[in-house]
């Protein structure tokens, strides 16, 4: 046999059996990683808005917005920011009132921030409630935007507290959540 | 530390085997290779003097800090100096109990932790200072980089929130109040401390890095007496003073003003007691000049646009790691070597 | 490289001390590195690996006579590339946490020096029975340093194994140790050891 013809044809063979075998294998795994990702994300997203009878999705750049309902009235808005953290990207889904005036609830889906510092913005160890940072971010205005004070108690309505030694991460939280709220508000309102 | 000694290169001194070997029908005849001259530095001389030269910063850091810090010292030097011993005794080399490094990079290392850092964590960074930092390369002569500041960067990466929890120095105020470095109180507060207490030393800081003028005392000893090349504190200190000066022209509500770059942190130390390890920073002029200048760049650039506070640890360490390069391009021409 | 005629349990045995991949090759360092934060992890993509390696071992011993050399590479890469993203979606599909934890680092497997060196060097040249046990003993030592590298950065770094607490309460965990610092830090250790213990017992 031709020597270039037998390399084109066992190559092509390898290359067509591979794809079978994957696409049976994609078709018996897909499925079930589906149902995973969707059903941790629904976790979330349930824990992020507030009780409602029915979620509408919306598509807005690269933001995918859940809007809750209750009974057909609009009671809250959840969708996935993200944007560079002191070391690696940092990813929250936020919660919002469906007219953007506030934050309803706070996740952090993924974060590298240094380990002991940085990572309080997750869970922080050394206070009585771990999860006090994001919890803070509940019921603050954002307009004017949100801005972060140190070494005290935040004291008015679009304040919130940064974390002592981190204050890179807690200023990058902050950042990522004024820049990319603001855009999606104003996607959101252009297209109401 | 300071085996090959700049000024001379002496190799150490071995009987020539040639003079055991009596035949009487011969003259005897030793030949050798240069140098001829040798110097009477020894390692120990040295390590006597820097020392004496570190002793008053110690003093005034145990006075600042009170008795903690002495013990702190105490137990940094003396985990050190058996690491090493440990270390000879398991390998089966020939040693002596010290020359004297060990102790250095032990004082070293404690001089450039917060007062208040627990004794375990001293025990850990004076274990891979000497173990990490200078055995497994070979021992005394053959570490890339300072062992202290190796030391000092694991802990800094092992615990980042001990290595930057200061205690204000007894004098300022009650016992053991925490409060920011004037670095930190800049990077993250935007609030300028003073040059007369930066001078002086009652501000928060580590161990070693709190007066200045202390500092420069001890520095200057050991460069008269020659301990140290004089070109690397004067090229890293001026290239930092010149750097900062011009940041500061730029914008002076921004950026702190030189003075306050030359006497904040660990500059003084780092440039005077640990740029000028004989081991770790080159053995040409030339190379000195760049050492110093590519150190104070470093520097200047993670204190003014990095994210940390301070630099001068990393600043070394990333000089350190170019030294062989520097050596290596600015090794003077042999007598009747062609450009190439 | 001429190959010396090994009995069949010396070519099993040789990948798991003697010819260890990470140990003594140096090879498949990349994931050796960035995954083993924890034991767990480490064990993961140990076994991922070694499945990867000894099914395309055996396919490709296989077809090792078929293969015609000009297109060997590219045919190799192609069955490891079957098998890694066979394991990948096996992961993905049953063990979602350890596959994002491992992240990228398992699609990965496929361009790992060592899995497509034991194809090159051993697989396309020996019969079924001797790629098979050469790749499970390559697998297994591979597994084994990832294992205790893993177990060593895990426990110095967050004070558990697979998990669990083990160190005294007042330890404080070395964060370095679970930054990538710590990584090549413990694994220098670690192959420097190993060649201490070869030292010592050539001397006896």
């Amino acid at each position: 046999m031709n020597k270039s013809l037998k390399m084109i044809l066992v190559l092509t063979i390898i290359t067509i059996i591979s794809g079978s075998v994957l696409s049976y294998w994609d078709s018996f795994t897909k499925p079930i990683i589906n149902e995973y990702k969707t059903n941790k994300l629904d976790k979330l997203i349930l824990e992020i808005l507030p009780e409602h009878n029915s979620i509408e999705e919306l598509q807005l750049g690269e933001h995918n917005l859940y809007i809750a309902k209750q009974n057909e009235k609009k009671v809250g808005i959840a969708f996935k920011v993200e944007g560079g953290g002191y070391q690696d990207i940092i990813a929250m889904i936020v919660g919002v009132t469906p007219d953007f005036s506030k934050i309803t609830a706070l996740k952090i889906l993924s974060q590298k921030e240094t380990p002991g510092l940085g990572t309080k913005i997750v869970e922080d160890p050394s206070n009585e409630n771990p999860f006090w940072f994001t919890e803070q971010f509940k019921n603050v205005q954002l307009e004017p935007e949100i801005v972060y004070v140190k070494n005290e108690k935040p004291s008015k309505d679009n304040e919130i507290q940064a974390i002592t030694g981190a204050t890179i991460s807690s200023k990058a939280v902050v950042n990522i959540l004024n820049t990319n709220i603001e855009k999606v508000k104003k996607m959101y309102n252009e297209k109401q | 530390m300071e085996e090959k000694s700049k000024t001379t290169n002496v190799k150490p001194k071995k009987k020539d085997p040639r003079a055991k070997l009596k035949k009487p029908n011969r003259i005897p005849m030793l030949l050798k290779s240069s140098p001829h001259l040798r110097s009477d530095y020894s390692i120990e001389k040295i390590m006597r003097g820097v020392l004496l030269a570190l002793l008053p910063t110690t003093v005034l850091g145990v006075i600042f800090f009170g008795w903690y810090a002495l013990l702190m010292i105490f137990v940094g030097i003396v985990s050190c100096v058996l690491t090493e011993l440990i270390f000879n005794l398991v390998s089966g080399k020939k040693f002596k109990l010290t020359d004297g490094t060990s102790v250095l990079t032990g004082l070293l290392l404690v001089l450039t932790l917060p007062p208040s850092f627990p004794i375990p964590g001293v025990i850990l960074g004076s274990v891979v200072a000497i173990f990490v930092g200078k055995m497994i390369f070979g021992g005394l002569g053959y570490n890339i980089f300072n062992p202290a500041l190796l030391g000092r960067a694991f802990l800094q990466a092992s615990y980042p929130v001990k290595m930057t929890t200061w205690t204000l120095p007894k004098y300022v105020g009650a016992d053991a109040i925490t409060g920011a470095t004037p670095l930190g109180l800049f990077k993250f507060e935007h609030i300028m401390t003073n040059i007369k207490p930066l001078i002086l030393g009652n501000i928060g800081g580590t161990i070693g890095e709190t007066s200045a003028l202390v500092i420069l005392i001890g520095g200057i000893f050991i460069l008269i007496k020659k301990y140290a090349d004089w070109r690397i504190p004067l090229s890293y200190i001026g290239t930092v003073f010149i750097l900062g000066g011009l940041f500061w022209l730029i914008n002076p509500a921004q950026y702190p003003n030189p003075f306050f770059h030359i006497f904040a942190g660990g500059l003084m130390l780092g440039a005077f007691f640990m740029a000028t390890d004989m081991v770790t920073s080159p053995i040409t002029t030339k190379g000195s000049w760049i050492f110093g200048i590519g150190a104070g760049i470093v520097l200047i650039t993670i204190r003014l646009l990095g994210g940390l506070p301070e630099g001068v640890m990393y600043s070394i360490i990333f000089m350190n790691g170019l030294v062989p390069l520097i050596n290596r391009y600015t090794r003077p021409k042999v007598f009747g070597e062609v450009k190439k | 490289m001429p190959h010396k005629k090994h009995t069949l349990l010396q070519e099993f045995l040789k990948g798991i001390w003697k010819e260890n991949p990470i140990l003594i090759s140096l090879l498949g360092l990349c994931p050796a590195l960035a995954v083993t934060v924890s034991a767990e992890n480490g064990l993961a993509m140990g076994l991922a690996a070694t499945f990867v390696v000894v099914s395309s071992s055996i396919i490709v011993s296989i077809l090792r006579k078929i293969i015609p050399p000009q297109v060997r590479i590219a045919s190799f890469i192609v069955i490891i590339a079957t098998f890694v993203t066979i394991a990948d979606r096996f992961l993905a599909a049953y063990y979602p946490d350890i596959s994002s934890n491992l992240g990228p680092f398992i699609p990965l497997i496929i361009v790992n020096c060592m899995i497509l060196g034991r194809q090159e060097a051993f697989a396309s040249k020996n019969n079924i029975l001797r790629s098979f046990l050469d790749a499970v003993g390559v697998g297994i030592g591979f597994t084994l340093v990832l294992v205790v590298l893993g177990g060593v950065r895990e426990i110095l770094g967050s004070g558990t194994i697979f998990g669990i607490e083990i160190m005294w309460s007042s330890f404080h965990p070395w964060a370095v140790m679970i930054l990538p610092p710590g990584a090549f830090l413990a694994l220098g250790l670690m192959i420097g050891a190993s060649n201490w213990l070869n030292e010592l017992g050539e001397k006896k």
